[in-house]
């Protein structure tokens, strides 16, 4: 820190605001639990409710919250709480599912370029390259609408109403490798220079073993931050996909279909936008400041000061 | 210099023949060809009619010979005709591209305008109140869904202000350059809310790494302004990373730009190229996607040479 | 940092003034209408196209239609041509003549004295001998060659009459519906060679050029993927319109739509390419004083195709209990504010040959209930259905995704089969693919829900007919997606198309209907109605319900003072 800044805060203040800095990341972690929680118990939140999500009732559509119905019902009279709540379910898979599988292929193409290097190194990156510079969402069209059985898929996991799900988190996972790819892949190179994997090498340690037990722990926390903040990501763009009509389809709910669902009921039931668009603010704030948080405790510069 | 940008250009010109088989093979993957659909929206059109129309669009060729002839014909810069619309490829393509780049130009340079003093502004004084507050809204920016954005704007500021028109372009034969502007609004300011939060962030990041270098410890010790010693030497470094980043953003700013330009009715790039997805339009869809990635290789490029500009010690060979 | 706070400043100011610049105030001599779609190309011949037909039925007219209530009317002609007034003559086809039919028709036509096209060139018996070798040329592009091919030869009698012979005596023999005459002294050099003239085309490579038109209104300018923009055209030979300006705005989102419609941006949200219809009832609670709402429900026939070859649909009690099982009467009322007519067949209850005594299926559980038991579907084990092999009831019921109308009816009947013990899955493609391969090519293993649009007493042969099932053998052609074979049906078909006589012709359909509601080759939903928005002072816009927009009588509309 320099001193004309430092010159005009106490200390005290610093690491009060520091703690603050913490206390958000902590309360994000905290309130993303809750909601993972909430979610993971929908089955049995709405067994205590007896309310099942999927029974309609076109007697009571639209209705105000109530003590049976928490935020009330939606156009087709099922209750909005439990919908959202299995939306919830939906959107985090989603997001989590995608941001691991990322991460996982992320860190494999890292590690092999920057351990291997030369012409290998130079094709993976020159293929993390490409996947960048690809106009992302037509490219995200065209996939989602070629048909799964072609790809040798069975057809049973194809028709069955979640396969939506899985469809947009292998997709969005498939290209969302190549920024881990990068950050794996320079970490690796300065690792490998490093005198104890020299060490490693020169006791005659496989190649595998020391990118798994000598690299991979070592360059793994800026990975766990990248992927953290790319959850939130994950989770907007699951709802910009069904915007488009590509996301996940009903009748699996998900905030973003939600949301979509909803716009054109704007004026006349506010809320159904408000509450699948609140909740995804938040969350995406939530893992953004977690992701942060996370950033100024595994980064030692960022103690330092 | 000249060595490295002609590899440059040699690989980026290798992408988009690699990049334009791709596209072809993707979208020749999509089930339904047009005429299938046709057959569909038209009783009365004959299974003779559906093979007399395949031949005659070459739908019943197997998907690379079309594809050569395609890629033969592009060379000689004949990009064929839009199967939907009649016209050329260039034709339709050029009033919508000019367009987009006119909604993205605008927005682009508005938030890396904001972004850059109000990063450097968070950066001098960390963790105080309006660093707080300039966090806030930039993780706000970024944890909006953008059509959701868009429908409120358009909620505040047209229908219930009445201020400024829900975007399009104005119909008037003349319609002066203020008219356009006032179209402009809402779908610029909706771009530039979701590109600037992030610009911000990395801006501030960027610059507080770039204050904690021992150079700047020197130039604060010798006793020089604060404004010099921020913008002559800080900023130059930080903007080395923004570049960066600002350049892989490129493909982001323009799956924004399809969906500002759906919610604002804007005839931009983006939802042309969708429309030709959808509607499978080969030559106009590729040719569109072409041009998508021809504008994030030049966004890369243009990056590349900034980093020269910016950082004399970065050398070309 | 004072310089940042100068800039901030006058970033602030800049758009102050730009938002608070004058609006413009909109003259009742402009019409601004709001739809969601933009036509791709103009030429009327090539591929049909909803945006499309909607503007060019401003700017040109075929040479006959139906009106706003469903009676076949002359346009560009003078007089319809019929047995009874001698215009149309029965004749016998030529003896080579191959296919089903045993006599033609000749049709003597008389245009309109006064047509001419917008450049001052007289519209001709010319343009309809250059439209007709257009249209029929394997190699133009032209989407409905078939309607071309029928007519076998033309006689001109002089400029403006000429006789045209048809291939077949059907009831329907004088529509001239898909006759939209092409300007021969324009398009001529764009067909010389036919294979580019879709590329060629004076509609799509100089949409404005006044002599494409000669309806009340000729396109003056387009923005492509934004708007249309049609004035008045001087050699127009009807009455004159109202409006010094119309312009066609296209906004796909519905949402944005509304919002414009609200802002004042736009006018008037035309029915055929408008709001959803629960959008709409949602607008009309809080804006009853501003506009107008007409609702027409119209030949929109949405259904479930049932896919025959699946063993459980096979069993007629299995779809008759699925038709018993779900309650149209209150998702109508309750979603569509009974604005969209339950159907009971695929005959329109404003047609006028719908039967009213069919077998129709009211809401019914328990009588569902007894006919899957005594399908054998007895067995409930974990809320489902099994039959004595121990099979689920279990059914996939597919539509298009992104059209939210039909996945909310979609939602809504699988929770009232799901109370039945019927397992409905629901799994949505995109339209290019649904249509392009799943239903075109039989793919759909149970239910597939879409609509039929269709003109009024259209013959169901093409989704019927046991000879229009789709194979891979016949390529894939027909559109009888569910499998439906049945020798009376084939033969009602038959004699239908060629009964001349209306009384008898009604009883042959109500045939009909009654084999298709016992049958149920497809569960009938109900007939879409479309929501038009119109602000208080436009007057005269007559909502069709069938497949001609509107849009044909757009020199009725007028803005009351």
């Amino acid at each position: 820190m320099t001193e004309a800044v430092l010159r005009s805060e106490s200390l005290g203040l610093l690491l009060w605001r520091r703690f603050l800095k913490h206390r958000l990341a902590i309360a994000s972690a905290v309130l993303l639990i809750l909601l993972a929680v909430a979610s993971a118990a929908a089955p049995l939140i709405e067994a205590a409710m007896g309310t099942p999500s999927w029974e309609t009732d076109l007697m009571n559509r639209l209705a105000p919250p109530s003590l049976a119905h928490p935020l009330g019902t939606d156009e087709l009279g099922r209750d909005y709480f439990i919908r959202m709540l299995y939306g919830g379910r939906v959107s985090l898979f989603v997001a989590l599912v995608a941001a691991v599988t990322a991460m996982l292929i992320g860190t494999l193409i890292g590690l092999l370029a920057g351990y291997y290097g030369g012409v290998l190194d130079a094709l993976l990156m020159r293929l993390a390259d490409s996947v960048i510079a690809l106009p992302l969402l037509p490219l995200l069209i065209v996939l989602a609408a070629i048909d799964p059985t072609e790809l040798g898929l069975p057809d049973a996991l194809v028709r069955s109403e979640e396969f939506s799900i899985y469809r947009v988190a292998a997709i969005i996972g498939l290209v969302g490798w190549p920024r881990v790819a990068r950050l794996v892949r320079g970490a690796t190179l300065s690792m490998r220079e490093r005198e104890f994997v020299r060490a490693a090498e020169a006791l005659g340690a496989g190649a595998g073993r020391i990118m798994a037990v000598h690299i991979l722990p070592n360059v793994l926390s800026p990975v766990i931050v990248a992927t953290t903040l790319s959850v939130g990501g994950i989770i907007l763009f699951e709802s910009v996909l069904s915007f488009l009509g590509l996301g996940v389809q009903p009748p699996v709910a998900s905030w973003g279909n939600m949301l979509t669902g909803a716009q054109e009921l704007i004026w006349d039931a506010p809320m159904l936008v408000v509450w699948p668009g609140l909740l995804i603010f938040v969350t995406v704030i939530a893992f953004n400041f977690l992701g942060d948080g996370l950033n100024d405790a595994l980064d030692p510069r960022a103690i330092e000061r | 210099m000249t060595r490295f940008l002609t590899q440059r250009l040699f690989e980026s010109v290798l992408l988009l023949a690699v990049m334009s088989f791709v596209v072809y093979g993707l979208i020749g993957l999509m089930p339904g060809d047009p005429i299938d659909i046709l057959v569909m929206s038209n009783p009365e059109l004959t299974d003779e009619d559906a093979r007399r129309l395949k031949a005659l669009l070459r739908l019943d060729e197997p998907i690379h010979a079309r594809y050569l002839a395609w890629a033969g014909q592009a060379l000689t810069g004949d990009f064929g005709y839009s199967r939907v619309h009649g016209q050329p490829v260039l034709t339709v393509l050029g009033p919508h591209l000019v367009r987009t780049l006119w909604l993205m130009g605008i927005a682009f340079v508005l938030a890396v305008a904001i972004a850059i003093p109000v990063g450097i502004i968070a950066a001098l004084r960390p963790y105080s109140l309006t660093d707080y507050a300039v966090n806030f809204f930039t993780f706000a920016g970024i944890s909006i869904p953008p059509f959701w954005l868009a429908l409120l704007l358009i909620m505040l500021f047209s229908v219930q202000l009445e201020w400024l028109p829900a975007g399009g372009v104005p119909f008037r034969a003349d319609a002066g350059w203020l008219d356009h502007a006032r179209h402009l609004v809402l779908p610029v300011l909706t771009l530039t809310v979701l590109s600037v939060a992030g610009f911000t962030r990395y801006m501030r990041s960027d610059m507080m790494e770039a204050l904690r270098q021992d150079y700047i410890r020197t130039a604060w010790a010798k006793g020089l302004p604060q404004h010099r010693v921020v913008l002559n030497h800080a900023l130059r470094n930080a903007l080395i990373p923004l570049v960066t980043v600002i350049a892989l953003d490129f493909g982001t700013l323009f799956s924004g730009a399809l969906i500002t330009e759906t919610m604002f009715a804007y005839p931009g790039m983006g939802k042309l190229i969708y429309d030709a997805i959808m509607g499978n339009d080969y030559n106009l869809a590729l040719v569109g996607l072409l041009f998508a990635t021809l504008l994030i290789l030049v966004g890369n490029l243009l990056a590349d040479l900034a980093y020269g500009w910016l950082d004399p010690r970065i050398s070309y060979r | 940092m004072r310089r940042l706070r100068q800039f901030i400043f006058i970033l602030v100011a800049a758009v102050a003034a730009v938002a608070g610049a004058p609006r413009a105030e909109a003259a009742k001599d402009e019409l601004v209408i709001g739809i969601t779609q933009f036509p791709a190309n103009f030429n009327p011949l090539i591929e049909a196209m909803l945006a499309k037909s909607y503007i060019l039925a401003m700017a040109t007219r075929p040479i006959t239609s139906f009106d706003k209530d469903w009676a076949l009317v002359c346009l560009l002609c003078t007089t319809l041509p019929t047995i009874e007034n001698g215009l149309a003559e029965i004749e016998d086809l030529p003896p080579d003549h191959e296919g089903p039919y045993k006599k033609g028709v000749a049709l003597t036509v008389s245009l309109h004295p006064e047509a001419r096209w917008g450049d001052g060139t007289p519209v001709t018996s010319a343009d309809v001998v250059f439209t007709w070798e257009v249209g029929r040329h394997p190699q133009s592009g032209v989407g409905n060659v078939e309607g071309f091919r029928r007519i076998l030869r033309i006689d001109v009698q002089d400029d403006k009459t000429f006789t045209l012979h048809v291939d077949r005596l059907t009831f329907d023999y004088n529509s001239l519906n898909g006759l939209w005459l092409l300007p021969a002294h324009l398009e001529r050099e764009a067909f010389r060679d036919p294979i580019e003239y879709r590329n060629r085309t004076t509609f799509d490579t100089d949409t404005t050029n006044p002599g494409l038109y000669f309806g009340p209104y000729r396109i003056t300018a387009v923005e492509s993927g934004s708007h249309v923009v049609l004035e008045p055209n001087p050699t127009w030979y009807g009455p004159k319109p109202h409006f010094k300006r119309i312009v066609v705005r296209a906004i796909t989102n519905t949402a944005a739509l509304e919002a414009n419609l609200r802002s004042g941006a736009i006018d008037y949200v035309a029915g055929e390419l408008g709001l959803t219809l629960d959008q709409a009832l949602a607008f009309e609670k809080r804006n009853r004083a501003a506009f107008t709402f007409l609702y027409k429900a119209g030949l929109v026939y949405e259904h479930i195709d049932l896919n025959l070859d699946n063993p459980i649909l096979k069993d007629r009690r299995v779809r008759q209990a699925l038709l018993y099982g779900i309650d149209r009467e209150t998702l109508v009322a309750q979603l569509f504010a009974g604005r969209q007519p339950v159907a009971h067949s695929s005959v329109n209850p404003l047609d006028w040959v719908v039967a009213d005594d069919i077998p129709k299926y009211a809401h019914d559980p328990a009588r569902a209930k007894a006919l899957l038991d005594a399908a054998g579907w007895s067995r409930i084990e974990g809320g489902v259905r099994h039959n004595g092999q121990g099979e689920r009831l279990a059914l996939t019921l597919m539509t298009t995704a992104g059209n939210r109308a039909r996945e909310l009816v979609q939602q809504v009947l699988q929770s009232q089969w799901r109370k039945l013990g019927i397992d409905v899955r629901v799994r949505n493609e995109p339209a290019r693919v649904f249509f392009g391969q799943t239903v075109s090519q039989r793919r759909f293993p149970a239910m597939a829900m879409f609509a039929w649009i269709s003109s009024p007493e259209s013959v169901p042969r093409t989704t019927l007919h046991s000879t229009m099932i789709p194979t891979q053998e016949n390529n894939f052609a027909g559109q009888n997606y569910t499998g439906f074979k049945n020798a009376q049906v084939d033969a009602l078909i038959d004699q239908i198309e060629v009964e001349l006589d209306r009384a008898k012709r009604k009883q042959l359909w109500a045939e009909l209907q009654r084999i298709y509601a016992t049958e149920l080759p497809a569960l009938p939903l109900f007939f879409r109605a479309n929501p038009y928005i119109l602000p208080s002072w436009l007057k005269g816009v007559e909502p069709t319900g069938h497949q001609f927009p509107s849009t044909l009588r757009v020199e009725a509309w007028r803005a009351a003072p």
